[in-house]
């Protein structure tokens, strides 16, 4: 017969406050194989870890229940109070009386105390049939995977890189920097944003024990904590990226045009091209929907030979290219080629975009002097289309009257309903690096709230004040197109209690940050999940907030929210020794709550093996005849072979059958 | 805050004097920029309460936007009773009151001045009060008070001081009151 102890917690007033907790104590008390109930006011504390071990060691009880909070931070906690005390650490079982009983049903205290006492007497049903395990290792491949090539990705993989881990940096675009590298200057200090991360670019690039995948995207993963097996995409790029030397001469002679996203845009690229002049890795990729084949040179054809000279007739590309670099008649497989990665970690970086002003029509999108942030990020830099010349798109003049409008798609139920952190002082930034070079330059900025929180942020806004830039609180209502490429901008300015209007030559539109295309589709490739927002979940927003809830695979950056530079750059780093601690063990511990075949009544009928998500089932041949066998480096757990299996012969450790109708049938009285 | 409207109709920014944040700057507003429309000083202000249209905050984002002909068409800055309320709890140190007193002095260089301070200037010069209510003399009487108080009033000595001293303020330049020394009083009844 089991001996369970029952401890019950106060957690301050989170429980205590709906659940009468002596109520719940004193039921816990007669409960069959109950030898004692417990209460105390902080479970988790260390006077609270003491009296679950006391017990233990004082031989009273051999099954231990807790009734507080949430497993996915405690139970790993209360797991090793146990594990002190002297019992095996499983034969634990947790009751979330917070989570899914006092917050919930805050406002009805009785109800909360009921359904307190049914939680409980569930969680003592199951401990009656908890049995002893012991924890799986597992080896880990001492190399990690980060995606995307931001400011964040960089970080986290040079960090990794540094500590001597063999570290695959896998970046969509031709180049690593991401959206930084589009920036002018950044906030709070103002240093030239080229100047500040194209060092990290060359780190990166150069680094012994980095392998940049640029140009690539991760096609599926595998595997767990430890052991991740990941297909990656490498995009063709039809040049010989061995033999390229970016020295631009194939973009030169390539005469298509085609918009450019690296200058948002504004002005045109070539459809041979290299991303931007500091690229790295600096070499050319042929954007084959936007390629004329010029002299009918269609990729993996032989040239025509000139009637008179008998010289093959080839593109200008390939023309110009001196090292053989760009050769189109070699055959190049369109679907590019697929490269196998086994790492032990994973950290997804994949960053974020900025919204199109085009959904916007109240603010006249067709106006070409209406202009995101983001384009006016590109007016303003020197490597930008106008070179850093202060020109609006229309006309090349120089703008004397400008507008800036917030909260363009954020707080806003239609598009975003969250803040997106950034555009405060980036609006900031971009205001005052055009009135500290043009003082003679009209600066509206209109908001709903300033919110400049961050270190020497507030300074910042107040230096931006002084320099004479206006800041009227409320939302822009329209920008109307006037004659003569003026827009009229009208707002209610809450401050004056009147209606105002503004003529300007220039309007930036502060959009809104948004997750990076493809990441919730990552996301499911790794079998983590995205917020109701779009961003990756993290695992605790306040405890482990670079975690996710697959071991072993991590966030940084704005693939987990919007973000500034700072942040980011911390956030990477955070993730980067999150990633490295399994690497550095060598060995990962695997909770041992997976499923086991009775090989002796398998019918060998293989259902299990078509519903396992994770391929962790084969059939083997035994005595003649076919059975199941479980790969438990693979298993995750799931349960999905224990429910389905017909002859009922897998049990799911941790949750049999017997623990599970013994939960039920608590509930159930 | 009051929800008084300032104008009728649409405030044109564009047509905001750029000039004025610099000229108020000048003239003793030269906390102006600090000010980050917290409304606290609203919050203190008796303005506000008696539902002027421009009171300390307001006043300052006017002159922020550069709305001088809004100030000077409305007469709100010429109820503020100088309680000094507002300078003492401005977290920002802006001193709103300091910043009224120099869209006075902006205004009154453009004679946009309500009649009332132009009686009450002259009052001041003629008796050194801005009011002064010369029949009070029989009240005083009746409770043993002289019959002048112990002021400019009854001081004529001081009250040429007084005047000279006005003489030298930018007042004289603009001439909105005469003040010529002949025209002081032997009674100072106004």
């Amino acid at each position: 017969m089991p001996r369970i102890g029952v401890y019950i917690c106060h957690c301050g007033e989170n429980i205590a406050g709906a659940v009468n907790v002596e109520e719940v104590r004193k039921y816990a008390e007669k409960l069959p194989g109950v030898v004692l109930a417990r209460d105390y006011l902080f479970m988790c504390s260390d006077p609270g870890q003491e009296l679950i071990k006391q017990d233990i060691r004082n031989g009273l009880i051999d099954r231990v229940v807790v009734a507080a909070c949430t497993p996915r931070t405690h139970e790993p906690i209360f797991r090793k109070s146990v594990e002190d005390g002297g019992l095996n650490k499983y034969l634990f079982e947790m009751a979330n009386i917070r989570d899914q009983d006092s917050w919930p049903h805050w406002h009805d205290k009785e109800g909360a105390t009921a359904k307190a006492k049914k939680l409980v007497a569930s969680a003592v049903a199951k401990a009656a049939f908890l049995e002893p395990l012991d924890d799986r290792f597992v080896e880990v491949t001492r190399a990690s995977m980060v995606v995307g090539g931001g400011v964040a990705g960089m970080f986290a993989a040079l960090d990794l890189a540094n500590m001597g881990y063999k570290v695959y940096l896998v970046e969509k675009n031709p180049s690593v920097g991401g959206n930084m590298a589009k920036l002018d200057k950044t906030f709070p200090t103002n240093d030239c944003s080229a100047c500040i991360l194209t060092p990290i670019m060359v780190q990166v690039g150069t680094h012994p024990n980095i392998e940049l995948l640029t140009y690539s995207e991760v096609e599926s993963v595998e595997g767990s904590i430890g052991n991740f097996k990941v297909k990656v995409r490498k995009k063709q790029t039809y040049i010989d990226w061995d033999k390229c030397t970016g020295c631009g001469d194939c973009v030169n002679a390539c005469p298509a045009k085609v918009p450019n996203e690296f200058n948002e845009g504004m002005d045109n690229r070539k459809a041979i091209y290299i991303e931007f002049p500091q690229a790295v890795p600096k070499r050319a990729v042929v954007d084959i929907e936007h390629c004329l084949s010029c002299a009918k040179r269609t990729i993996g054809t032989k040239p025509r030979i000139h009637s008179k000279t008998g010289e093959p007739i080839l593109a200008p590309c390939e023309k110009a290219c001196k090292t053989g670099a760009c050769d189109r008649s070699r055959e190049y497989n369109p679907e590019g080629e697929i490269v196998e990665l086994n790492v032990g970690t994973i950290i997804v970086a994949t960053g974020y975009k900025v919204m199109d002003k085009a959904p916007f029509k109240e603010y006249s999108p067709q106006s070409p002097n209406v202009i995101t942030a983001m384009q006016l990020e590109r007016i303003l830099s020197a490597t930008g289309p106008t070179e850093g010349h202060f020109h609006r798109p229309s006309d090349g003049e120089k703008p004397k009257t400008i507008a800036f409008i917030s909260c363009v798609g954020s707080r806003d139920k239609r598009y975003h309903t969250y803040c997106s952190k950034v555009c405060c002082m980036y609006m900031l930034k971009e205001a005052r690096l055009i009135k500290e070079k043009y003082p003679d330059t009209n600066i509206y900025i209109f908001f709903i709230d300033v919110r400049t929180g961050g270190k020497d942020f507030e300074e910042y806004y107040n230096y931006c004040r002084d320099l004479g830039i206006k800041m009227l609180r409320g939302r822009v209502g329209a920008v109307d197109e006037l004659p003569g490429d003026r827009l009229r901008v009208r707002a209610y300015d809450v401050d004056l209690g009147a209606p105002v209007e503004l003529e300007a030559d220039l309007v930036v539109l502060a959009t809104a940050v948004e997750p990076a295309p493809g990441l919730e589709e990552l996301g499911r490739k790794l079998g983590i999940t995205c917020g109701s927002e779009g961003f990756l979940k993290e695992m605790h927003t306040k405890l482990y907030p670079v975690e996710t809830p697959v071991k072993g695979i991590y966030i940084a950056g704005c693939a987990q929210g919007p973000k500034d530079i700072p942040e980011s750059v911390s956030q990477a780093r955070a993730a980067s020794s999150a990633a490295a601690v399994p690497l550095t063990l060598g060995k990962v511990v695997v909770e041992p709550l997976i499923s086991e075949v009775n090989q002796r009544k398998c019918a060998g009928c293989g259902t299990c093996v078509q519903l396992c998500p994770y391929s962790a089932i084969r059939l083997v041949e035994d005595k003649g005849r076919l059975r199941a066998k479980i790969d438990e480096a693979l298993c995750a757990g799931c349960g999905v072979c224990a429910a389905a299996c017909p002859s009922g012969v897998i049990t799911l450790h941790g949750f049999t059958n017997a623990q599970i109708h013994a939960q039920i049938k608590a509930l159930a009285c | 805050m009051s929800n008084v409207q300032v104008a009728t109709g649409v405030i044109n920014l564009s047509e905001g004097d750029p000039g004025l944040v610099n000229e108020i700057k000048e003239l003793g507003g030269e906390e102006l920029l600090e000010c980050i429309q917290c409304a606290k000083c609203a919050a203190a202000c008796p303005m506000v309460l008696a539902g002027f249209s421009f009171f300390n905050k307001r006043v300052i984002h006017a002159i922020l936007l550069g709305l001088r002909d809004a100030l000077l068409d409305d007469s709100s800055i010429w109820a503020c009773q100088s309680c000094n309320r507002c300078t003492e709890v401005c977290p920002r140190e802006v001193n709103p009151f300091e910043i009224i007193q120099a869209m006075r002095r902006v205004a009154i260089r453009e004679f946009a001045l309500p009649t009332l301070s132009i009686e009450g200037l002259k009052s001041l010069y003629d008796t050194g009060h801005a009011v002064y209510l010369a029949g009070a003399g029989s009240t005083r009487a009746k409770v043993g008070l002289p019959d002048k108080p112990p002021s400019t009033v009854a001081n004529l000595e001081a009250l040429k001081e007084l005047q000279a001293i006005i003489r030298q303020t930018a007042l004289a330049d603009l001439g909105i009151i005469p003040m010529g020394e002949s025209d002081v009083t032997e009674t100072c009844e106004v």
